[in-house]
């Protein structure tokens, strides 16, 4: 007996070859146009069906690869959208400085997207704001602005800052110790000082040169106070009260909260040099981390430098000492206006500046 | 017969019953804790915290690595901590029992693992258990003493 009828036989080769076929359209389908169509989607049909340009940065801790990537490029006057999202541990994000942008937190598992313009040719840095590891400041991306019209060109820099090329001018070592041989017994008072230098009527020539308060150290005006007649006590009042002079409740709070958002991790949130990242010092002594923060509220140490030294350091860094650099991230602007915090770690405010 | 087997148990039942029911005083003169607690990857400092019912808490918390976050259940408090920015937090214990604490902001890889615990004393439920544990122990004790259970008649085959 036969097993199939010829007719049965015919349809079953017939099926086969179309088996054949079929199984050839699908790994067609899985192998070619599978991938092309997710990756097209991706890389060529969403870009450019999206309005503006996305740029998907991811923030990782700087041991784990900091921000990727770490540059990007954008035309002047063009919209990007920047889209962060964190693979370890929570990070803050900022981009700077002076264009007052702070995504504030994003923790791992959320995406936090911003749209910016830059309208003029230039260098801005992105940045981690919230202490995320030892190596936490190392965690900066630039973004470059180039001009549409000659994209090849490097963005023209912003140029050495004024007060530290004055100070390399005069030859001052910002890195030099400066400690005060007569530091005040207690607490200089701003508020004692106003009735002291009320009293006084003029002040020494020193106190009324141009930039006196950023170019003079509080030691040097007290020895001319001294000179001019005060008592010690009441010159460091007075002192107090012409170093605190410039700060009002609004500049305050602003650099209060760079303080505590950049500095008091490692200074301490008192100023005493005891912050909590300076706990570990000990364990990281590999990461460049080789002095002990410096104390704000010690006056031996502090008076003895001006205004200027203060800056300069913030700006450019401790060169090896652990110190970040922050110039790429403040303005002058609030670079002063955290200077003028650290005044307020040796002299008590008068209560009326209070915040 | 029967009888005088459960009455011999009355003095235990008595004991359980005025372990259940008294009404112990919970009013120890609350003081105020000042507590400095540090978080870091992964782990509180100090990881219990041990108070009596109606004592006030304050608690400063410091982070020390990185952003980690503080959810005291049964209380309902969260905070998040950023390092070099520490966070007060002030509460009356006014729920007895353990608590856990725990970090509410994902930090890191062993993040679930960040936990605490506050227990607010006395915990009376918890010494009423013990108490009770400890009179039915000495009353199954007592009373298989007393009436020792009979020997099981041994089967021969023979």
């Amino acid at each position: 007996m036969r097993l199939m009828s010829e007719k049965r036989l015919d349809r079953f080769r017939l099926v086969e070859g179309r088996g054949e076929l079929l199984a050839m359209v699908a790994l067609i389908l899985v192998v070619v146009v599978l991938p092309i169509s997710v990756l097209g989607y991706q890389f060529v049909l969403r870009p450019a069906l999206a309005d503006v340009r996305t740029i998907d940065v991811m923030a990782a801790a700087p041991e784990a690869g900091g921000f990727q990537p770490d540059a990007i490029r954008v035309a002047a006057g063009e919209t990007v959208r920047l889209r962060f999202s964190v693979p370890d541990v929570p990070h803050g994000i900022a981009i700077g400085p002076g264009l007052d942008l702070d995504l504030g937190h994003v923790d791992p598992g959320q995406v936090k997207e911003v749209d910016v313009t830059f309208p003029e040719p230039g260098r801005y840095t992105f940045y981690c704001n919230s202490w995320c590891s030892p190596n936490h400041w190392r965690m900066r991306g630039t973004i470059e602005v180039y001009d549409p019209q000659t994209p090849e060109a490097l963005p023209a820099s912003d140029g050495p800052d004024p007060v530290l090329e004055s100070l390399t001018a005069r030859g001052v070592d910002i890195d030099a110790p400066h400690e005060t041989p007569m530091p005040p017994h207690g607490r200089p008072s701003a508020a004692r000082g106003v009735d002291v230098v009320k009293q006084m009527g003029e002040l020494p020539a020193v106190l009324t040169a141009p930039e006196w308060r950023r170019t003079l150290s509080p030691a040097k005006a007290w020895e001319a106070l001294v000179t001019a007649g005060l008592s010690q006590a009441e010159a460091w009042d007075a002192v107090a009260y012409l170093w605190l002079a410039e700060m009002d409740a609004e500049r305050l709070k602003r650099a209060s909260t760079l303080y505590a958002k950049n500095c008091a991790a490692c200074h301490g949130e008192a100023g005493d040099g005891q912050g909590v990242a300076a706990r570990s010092l000990d364990q990281h002594a590999d990461m460049n981390m080789l002095e002990e923060p410096v104390a704000f509220n010690n006056p031996s140490t502090m008076l003895g430098g001006s205004g200027e030294i203060y800056y300069a350091k913030l700006r450019r860094g401790g060169m090896g000492t652990g110190m970040p650099s922050f110039g790429p991230i403040f303005t002058p602007d609030e670079t002063w206006m955290l200077v003028d915090y650290l005044w307020a770690f040796v002299f008590d405010l008068d209560p009326n500046q209070g915040p | 017969m029967k009888r005088d087997r459960l009455l011999s148990l009355a003095p235990f039942v008595g004991l359980a019953l005025v372990i259940l029911l008294i009404p112990l005083p919970l009013t120890v003169k609350p003081v105020t804790h000042v507590v400095t607690m540090t978080a870091d990857q992964f782990a509180f400092d100090p990881p219990v915290l041990r108070v009596n019912y109606g004592d006030r808490v304050r608690l400063t918390l410091q982070a020390t690595d990185v952003v980690h976050g503080f959810y005291l259940d049964g209380y309902g408090i969260e905070t998040r901590v950023e390092p070099g920015i520490s966070q007060q937090i002030e509460f009356v214990a006014d729920q007895i029992g353990k608590y856990r604490f725990r970090c509410s902001v994902s930090c890191g890889t062993l993040h679930p693992f960040m936990i605490g615990e506050l227990v607010v004393n006395p915990n009376l439920t918890f010494a009423r258990a013990v108490g009770l544990t400890a009179v039915i122990l000495a009353g199954t004790l007592f009373y298989l003493r007393r009436f020792p259970p009979r020997e099981p008649r041994e089967h021969t085959t023979a």
